[in-house]
C-alpha cells in the first residue's frame, strides 16, 4: 500500500465516548500527512457489538484507537447515530474510522467484517471467526480484494511461534518432508464447555425487550421466536448463531496449533465425531471428533463431558527423529519463520496479520468441520481446496447455509 | 386406534427429558437410536402422528416429537437410505399448505432443507407465495439447490416487498442466466434492497450485459449504497475474468480507477490497479 494512503487514514480525534463527551475532529491539513508531521499515530476505531467481549476486543487491537463510536442492537432508543449506533452500516460510512472491533455473535462477525472492508476499514474481529465455512472464504476474499487488515481475536498462535520447540515441529511440517505417514496427533481433551455452552430445547417465545432490534440481532440466520437464552453471550449455545463450546472455545485451542503444525492453507480430510443425534437448534453434548489430515496428522476434539473419553490413538508430537538424518540436517539449516504480525503493526506497515483471515478460516473450519460430524452423526470427507463436503449433498448444506435477505455473502 | 396413539406417544416419551435448565445433557445415545429406529420403521402412519405432534411454540410441550423429527430428517440423509429419504420427504411435502399452523409448517419446511431432494422443490415453491413461510421455503430450495431457479422465477412476479427482496437474491445465490432481464428491471426499483441485491445477482451471475448498469449504479452517493454498489462491480469483474472476458471486466476496472479519485476512496483504485494488472498477466 502506497505510504501516503497509510497517512491520510490516521485523523487526530480529540475526546472519546468513554469520556462521553464531544469530540472535534481536528482536519488532516492541521495535524499532518505528506509533507506534514502527525503529532499523533491515533486512529478513529469504533466497536460493534458490547456485550462480554466488547471492550476486550476494542483493546486487543493494541493501537492507539480513539473509540468514536459503539453499536449494539440493544441499543433501541438510546442511538445518536453520532456516537451510539444501532445499525452498524450507519458507523461503516463514518470516514474519520480507520479500524472496526467487531464483538457481535458470530453469526454477524462475517458480514460486518465484509462490509468494513468494503467500506475500507481494518478489522479485528473476535473469535470464532465465522458461523459456517463459506463465511471464512468470504472473509479472505475481502481482506484479499481491498488489501485490508484482518486479525481474529484469538492470539495464541503469536505465543507459540515464539517458542523454540514449537518453531521446530513448524518447520518440519513445512518442509513438507513429512508428505505422507505423520505421526502426529494432537488431542484436546476438556475445556471445551460443552455443556455449559449448549441451548434450550424447551425456550417458550417471550415478549422482546423494547431495548432490542431482536429482527436485526437475527440478521441473517431464521427470524426465531425470542427467548433471552437466544441472546446476551447464552447465544452460544444455538447452531443459529454459534456452534456451543467446540466453536466457541476450539479456536483458541487450536489455532496455534494449527500454526505449529503449519496447517495454515490446509483442512483435514476425513471427520468423524462420536456423539448423540443432535439437536435441530441446539447445540448440545458430544463425546469427541477426530479430524485427519492428508498427510496422517491427527487433531482431536476430546470433550470429556458425554460418553466415553476417545481412545483410538495417543497423542504424539511431531519429531525430528522422525525424518532421516540427512533430511534432519536440512531441517536444522532451515532459517527460522518470520514473526508473526500483530495487528497493530499490520495497521501501521500494511504486512498482513499473523493471524489474517486465511489462516483464522482454516482454524475456524476445524470446528465448523467438527460440528458438521457432530451434526449428521456422519463420518465425512472432506475436499481442502475446494472447501466442500465430498459426496454428502445434505452435509454440504452446512457448509454454506442460505442466509435471510437482505444478508448475503 | 387410541391404544396405537398411546403406544406410538410412549416410544416418543422415551426419548430424554430437558434437564433443570432446559437441556438435553442426560442423553443415552442408545435409546435415541432406538426410538428413531422404531419410527422409521412405523412408515407414513408414524411420520404423520410425529408430525400430528407439533404444535405451535407456546401452545404446549412439542419438545420430544420436534427432536424426533430432525433426528429421522438426519436419519434419512445416510446413503443408504435414498428411497426412505423420498418416501420421508414427501410425506412432510403433504403437510404443507394446509390446516397445519404456519409455525409448524416452517419447522416442517427446515426440515426439508435438512433432507430434501428435487422431489419437494415445487411444494417448496407454493410456499414462496406465503407472507410467513417464504423465507423458510427460500432458504430450503436453494440449499436443495435442485429446481430451485425455475421455483423463484415463478414466484417473482407476485412478489412485493420482503418477499421480492428475498426472491431477488436467491436468483443471485443460484446464479440463473435466465433471470437477468427481471433483475436488470430490478435495479431500478424504488427500494434500495431491491435495488442492491438485483446489482449484487446480476454481477454473482457474471452478466456481461450488465457491465454498464452497474457501473451506473456504482456512481451513487450514499455512502453504504456506494460500497456496496462498487464491491458488486469488483465482483462482476472477477467472475468476468475467470471466464475470460478480458475486455469487460477492464472497463469495469479502468472505471472504478478513474473515478475513486477521492482520498478516502483510495483502497478501491487500489483495486481496480490490481485488477488491471490481474488482466495484463492473463
Amino acid at each position: 500500500m502506497p505510504k501516503t494512503e497509510k497517512v491520510t487514514r490516521r485523523q487526530f480525534i480529540k475526546g472519546s465516548i468513554g469520556a462521553a463527551t464531544a469530540f472535534t475532529i481536528v482536519p488532516r491539513h492541521v495535524l499532518g500527512g505528506p509533507n506534514h508531521t502527525p503529532p499523533s499515530e491515533t486512529f478513529g476505531g469504533a466497536l460493534i457489538g458490547c456485550g462480554g467481549r466488547g471492550n476486550g476486543t476494542f483493546e486487543a487491537m493494541g493501537l492507539e484507537a480513539k473509540k468514536l463510536a459503539i453499536c449494539d442492537v440493544k441499543f433501541v432508543g438510546r442511538e445518536d447515530n453520532k456516537t451510539v449506533y444501532r445499525d452498524f452500516r450507519r458507523v461503516l460510512e463514518r470516514k474519520d474510522i480507520d479500524v472496526v472491533a467487531i464483538a457481535t455473535p458470530p453469526h454477524w462477525h462475517a458480514l460486518i467484517s465484509i462490509a468494513a472492508m468494503e467500506a475500507g476499514k481494518d478489522v479485528l474481529c473476535e473469535k470464532p471467526m465465522t458461523r459456517f465455512i463459506a463465511e471464512g472464504r468470504a472473509v479472505a476474499e475481502a481482506e484479499k480484494r481491498y488489501n485490508r487488515i484482518f486479525q481474529v481475536g484469538t492470539f495464541g498462535r503469536f505465543d507459540v511461534s515464539r517458542d523454540p520447540r514449537s518453531i521446530e515441529i513448524h518447520k518440519i511440517m513445512a518442509s513438507g518432508l513429512l508428505k505422507k505417514n505423520c505421526k502426529g496427533v494432537h488431542i484436546k481433551s476438556g475445556g471445551l464447555k460443552v455443556k455449559e455452552w449448549s441451548g434450550m430445547v424447551n425456550a417458550q417465545p417471550q415478549p422482546i425487550p423494547k431495548s432490542l432490534d431482536w429482527d436485526m440481532y437475527c440478521g441473517p440466520s431464521p427470524l426465531r421466536p425470542y427467548h433471552p437464552h437466544r441472546h446476551g453471550g447464552t447465544h452460544r449455545g444455538y447452531w443459529d448463531y454459534e456452534g456451543g463450546g467446540l466453536a466457541d472455545m476450539g479456536q483458541h485451542h487450536y489455532d496455534p496449533v494449527q500454526w505449529v503444525y503449519a496447517r495454515d492453507d490446509t483442512s483435514p480430510v476425513e471427520i468423524e465425531a462420536y456423539a448423540p443425534p443432535a439437536h435441530q437448534e441446539a447445540c448440545g453434548m458430544w463425546g469427541w471428533v477426530e479430524l485427519k489430515y492428508i498427510d496422517g496428522m491427527t487433531f482431536v476434539f476430546d470433550s470429556r463431558e458425554w460418553g466415553e473419553p476417545y481412545n483410538r490413538k495417543q497423542a504424539r508430537e511431531v519429531l525430528l527423529s522422525d525424518l532421516s538424518k540427512e533430511d534432519q540436517k536440512k531441517i536444522k539449516e532451515m532459517p527460522d519463520p518470520e514473526p508473526l504480525v500483530s495487528f497493530a503493526e499490520a495497521v501501521k506497515t500494511r504486512k498482513r496479520a499473523g493471524g489474517n483471515a486465511d489462516a483464522a478460516n482454516r482454524s475456524a473450519t476445524l470446528m465448523h468441520l467438527a460440528n458438521i460430524a457432530i451434526r449428521t452423526g456422519r463420518k465425512l470427507r472432506y475436499d481442502s481446496v475446494k472447501e466442500q463436503i465430498i459426496g454428502d449433498d445434505e452435509a454440504n448444506r452446512l457448509v454454506n447455509p442460505p442466509m435471510r435477505a437482505p444478508w448475503h455473502l | 386406534m387410541a391404544k396405537q396413539s398411546s403406544a406410538f406417544a410412549e416410544i416418543i416419551n422415551r426419548l430424554p427429558d430437558p434437564d433443570e435448565r432446559g437441556l438435553l445433557s442426560n442423553i443415552d445415545k442408545e435409546t435415541v437410536d432406538i426410538v428413531i429406529s422404531q419410527i422409521y420403521e412405523g412408515g407414513q402412519k408414524s411420520l404423520l402422528a410425529l408430525t400430528g405432534m407439533l404444535v405451535e411454540p407456546g401452545r404446549g410441550d412439542d419438545v420430544k416429537p420436534r427432536y424426533a423429527l430432525h433426528c429421522l430428517a438426519v436419519h434419512m440423509c445416510k446413503s443408504d437410505e435414498e428411497k426412505g429419504r423420498r418416501a420421508f420427504t414427501e410425506t412432510l411435502a403433504t403437510q404443507l399448505g394446509g390446516d397445519k399452523p404456519k409455525s409448524v409448517q416452517k419447522y416442517l419446511i427446515q426440515q426439508l432443507q435438512v433432507a430434501g431432494g428435487k422431489e419437494v422443490v415445487p411444494a417448496l415453491g407454493k410456499m414462496l407465495e406465503d407472507d410467513e413461510l417464504y423465507e423458510s421455503a427460500a432458504q430450503a430450495i436453494v440449499a436443495i439447490g435442485d429446481g430451485a431457479a425455475e421455483q423463484l422465477r415463478k414466484a417473482l412476479p407476485g412478489a412485493k416487498g420482503k418477499m421480492k427482496l428475498t426472491i431477488i437474491q436467491n436468483l443471485g445465490v443460484v446464479r440463473d442466466t435466465e433471470s437477468v432481464g427481471a433483475l436488470k428491471n430490478a435495479l431500478g426499483d424504488d427500494d434500495r434492497d431491491i435495488s442492491l441485491a438485483a446489482g449484487w445477482a446480476l454481477a454473482n451471475i457474471g452478466d456481461a450485459g450488465s457491465v454498464d448498469l452497474l457501473l451506473k449504479a456504482a456512481n451513487v452517493e450514499g455512502t453504504y449504497e456506494r460500497n456496496t454498489a462498487t464491491k458488486a462491480c469488483l465482483l462482476l469483474a472477477e467472475k468476468l475474468l475467470g471466464s475470460g472476458k478480458k475486455g469487460p471486466a477492464t472497463k469495469i476496472y479502468t472505471h472504478l480507477r478513474d473515478t475513486r479519485s477521492q482520498p478516502d476512496e483510495t483502497y478501491i483504485r487500489a483495486a481496480a490497479n490490481k485488477g488491471l494488472a490481474t488482466v495484463t498477466k492473463r
